[in-house]
């Protein structure tokens, strides 16, 4: 029996602000109409489907799994690779509403990036421990505490390597390893986890416990602003080790976890005293003793008893909390107030401006003109904002044969692969007219929406094509302010390996502070716009603009009165 | 930028394609400003291995472009609007009295590109037909709004080889009182021998093309309507 205070290695602890973190709810007093709903489940037409905003699940229920050996019960393991948001279940119920088949969110992710476009690098907790020492509670206890909209929690148990056939008889009969290090594939471990860190987006293998292979399918996860990742041997691969920004050992009595194990294998999982024992004492009992317990000397900190050790939790919350201070996460009042006066940059396309694009924006400018014409106008502008972009993309010279006997020389574009993204909801006006000039064009979506409480843009839904990274994509938004829901969007599209230069912005307006905010982040990221006005008032409307371009376009303004 | 404040912005400086074709064919005869896109439409349509359906397709698509562009030679006068921001924009608009007239049947290929653009602009039709024996072209057909003599008017056609039918069409449109410089040619590909033979009767029409090459696509009318 051993006691253990707990300590830290690293520095002391600074103080907490309570100001600092961007909570995701949008409050009850819009809930009504800012609900966005989502099919989860499904994944029919094979596209990809992200929820950055919310658990695919709830966190698995307690007890977890069995940690090793098991061949059963793949189904509650797949759970614990899911992107974790605000599991508390105070927060789950007043931001996360579920029935059978439809979740409903009514938060989304705010930045993750700052005001440069660059990702701010997310914390890593690594949390070793051994078998059944209450790793995953821990894990969920931090969550809980944290109230950080964005958590990633990530399991060893994923990446277990694919077994032979010789290999796949031994674990049949209790006598593959499990607990030992080869067991693991942590190449890409180690790769998943670089990852992560560098807020790409990552596709998670699904261990099957029955076949011992990986599954077809894949769970996708994001990066985070707080990345946890679990394990018996966290700490055992220099590489992985180098990653973790926080190292936690969850140190729990032999004796307790071989009851624990012993309980959870025979109750649960239907095995028998002799197998569990033997399994222990063969296998899990030498792994801990040769891998296990040695790699505590690479923690910062000891937390003895696990999840119930709330004096340790409430430490380890402080410290992650001021970690996070320190990189900060507010975007949108520090992007309209910079770039008062500078010149325009190169990667700006304006229309040329010609008499008809003037008298269009002078008709869907003015608060006079009705929808009908509003929409009609709008249409038709948009249609030559989609035609002016694709002239920018690059053109290849052809010769070609013609009717009348003689070669032509023409030219035909260079890129076959041509997307759309809209940014929803105003970006959606500008679909029709994408698809009416390329022949079946992918269009993607992403939902933004502004926060009211905290004025920051947040992501709330996205659904791209498939292998969107060798793309060139239209993104489009009818208007641009700030540039931080453009921005959000961008960020969204490297995260998914777009190239830079293979991403346009498309807009009907925009305002200069917005263009040079994209422009200072993303300069290979190309813009086009039909006007630019100068100046964005406190609501982050431009002046002398065009209103709520989504709200005249769909009817949904409020009404004159409030 | 978008605005009229300064108008002289909205002439934007002339490429030198378009200083040549000045100098030889006069001040009304104006290109659609070019760019890799266009090129690309023009392209489709000239390569005979396109399939009906992308030939249509694309021809649509550079009417579009031609309509809009053909709108731009259209008189405006300055206005200020008020935005839903409360601020005031100063823009420009159109005059009313417009119309269309297209010269049947490859004309009405371009019908809907200029319905796209307005909505409940007044369309008349020219049916102009050669002669099986003579090859001249003679009018067979021809409707048109009442008032048209009050009207501007933008004379749809898409290819001139030689010119006959549109000049044909043109002295039509001149018998109902049209003044020439009253009306707008849109049409997407056009000969240098047309051209000269158009602006040679007419001097005052405005001529807008998408190009000017000395083969004309005569296949257009066919296989935009299916009839090849």
């Amino acid at each position: 029996m051993t006691f253990r205070l707990v300590f830290f290695r690293r520095g002391a602890m600074p103080v907490v602000s309570d100001e600092l973190y961007v909570t995701g709810g949008w409050g009850d007093r819009c809930e009504d109409d800012r609900v966005f709903s989502s099919d989860i489940a499904c994944d029919e037409d094979n596209d990809v489907i992200d929820m950055y905003a919310v658990p695919q699940s709830p966190p698995p229920p307690s007890p977890r799994p069995p940690s090793t050996g098991s061949q059963k019960s793949p189904r509650s393991r797949r759970q614990r690779t899911t992107s974790l948001s605000q599991s508390t279940k105070k927060t789950c119920t007043e931001s996360i509403l579920r029935s059978h088949t439809r979740t409903i969110y009514t938060a989304g992710r705010p930045p993750w990036y700052d005001s440069t476009g660059q990702q701010v690098e997310p914390f890593v907790i690594g949390i070793c421990g051994g078998s059944a020492s209450g790793k995953t509670t821990v894990a969920e206890k931090i969550i809980e505490s944290l109230d950080v909209p964005w958590v990633t929690l990530l399991s060893m148990d994923s990446f277990y390597k694919v077994l032979n056939e010789k290999q796949h008889d031994l674990a049949a009969i209790n006598e593959y390893n499990f607990d030992h290090p080869d067991a693991f594939d942590f190449e890409l471990l180690a790769e998943t986890l670089q990852r992560l860190k560098e807020g790409k987006k990552v596709e998670v293998p699904i261990y099957n416990f029955v076949t011992h292979s990986r599954e077809s399918r894949t769970k996708t996860m994001y990066g985070a602003n707080v990345i946890i990742f679990e394990g018996i041997l966290t700490f055992y691969n220099a590489e992985v080790l180098r990653m973790l920004d926080m190292k936690l050992f969850v140190d729990t009595d032999a004796d307790v976890r071989l009851a624990r194990r012993l309980r959870r294998d025979i109750s649960q999982r239907g095995r028998d005293l002799e197998g569990v024992l033997k399994q222990y004492c063969n296998m899990v009992k030498p792994a801990f003793l040769h891998y296990i317990a040695p790699s505590m000397v690479h923690a910062d900190i000891i937390v003895p008893r696990g999840g119930d050790n709330t004096v340790a939790i409430e430490l380890i919350v402080h410290h992650v909390h001021t970690q996070l201070q320190k990189r900060g996460f507010k975007l949108r009042e520090k992007l309209a107030h910079s770039y008062i006066g500078q010149p325009l940059p190169d990667s700006l396309h304006l229309l040329p401006s010609t008499p008809q694009i003037c008298g269009l924006h002078t008709l869907i400018r003015n608060k006079e003109t009705p929808r009908d014409e509003f929409i009609f106008y709008s249409k038709r502008l948009i249609r030559l904002v989609i035609e002016y972009a694709l002239s920018l993309l690059p053109f290849k010279e052809v010769i070609v044969e013609t009717p009348q006997g003689v070669l032509y020389e023409g030219k035909r574009c260079a890129s076959e692969k041509i997307c759309g993204v809209s940014i929803l909801r105003a970006g959606e006006t500008m679909e029709q007219a994408v698809c009416d000039v390329c022949k079946d064009i992918r269009i993607g979506k992403i939902l933004i929406q502004t926060n009211f409480d905290t004025g920051e843009p947040e992501l709330y839904y996205l659904r791209l094509p498939k292998d969107i990274k060798d793309y060139k994509v239209v993104l489009m938004d009818a208007t641009v302010a700030t540039g931080a829901a453009a921005m959000m969007a961008i960020r969204v599209l490297l995260d998914h390996e777009v190239l830079e230069e293979n991403i346009m912005v498309v807009s009907l307006l925009m305002a200069e502070s917005g263009v040079h905010s994209i422009a200072y982040a993303f300069p290979n990221v190309q813009i086009v716009t039909s006007a630019l006005d100068k100046e964005i008032n406190e609501k982050f409307y431009v002046l002398p603009g065009i209103g709520n371009f989504g709200d005249r376009y769909f009817g949904t303004e409020p009404s004159e009165e409030c | 930028m978008g605005s009229a404040d300064d108008l002289s912005m909205l002439m934007k400086p002339e490429s030198p394609r378009q200083q040549e074709i000045k100098e030889e064919y006069g001040l009304n005869v104006k290109l659609l400003p070019s760019n890799d896109q266009v090129k690309e439409l023009q392209t489709i349509l000239r390569d005979r291995n396109t399939t009906r359906s992308d030939f249509k397709f694309y021809a649509d698509r550079l009417i579009r472009l031609v309509i809009e562009e053909s709108l731009n030679q259209l008189p405006f006068t300055k206005t200020t609007v008020t935005t839903p921001t409360n601020e005031l924009y100063q823009g420009l608009k159109y005059q009313r009295g417009n119309c269309g007239v297209s010269i049947v049947r490859s004309g009405e290929a371009m019908e809907q590109g200029l319905r796209d653009c307005c909505r409940s602009i007044r369309i008349g039709k020219i049916l102009v037909e050669s002669d099986a024996d003579t090859h001249e072209a003679r009018v067979v057909y021809a409707r048109f709004p009442e008032d048209i003599a009050q009207r501007k008017v933008l004379l749809m056609y898409p290819i001139m080889s030689t010119g006959n039918t549109v000049i044909k069409a043109v002295a039509v449109l001149k018998e109902h009182n049209v003044l020439e410089e009253n009306i707008i040619l849109s049409n997407l590909f056009c000969t240098p021998v047309a051209c000269r033979s158009i602006t040679a009767a007419f001097p005052q029409m405005k001529i807008l093309t998408s190009e000017l090459h000395f083969v004309a696509p005569n296949h257009f009318g066919q296989k935009y309507f299916g009839t090849d």
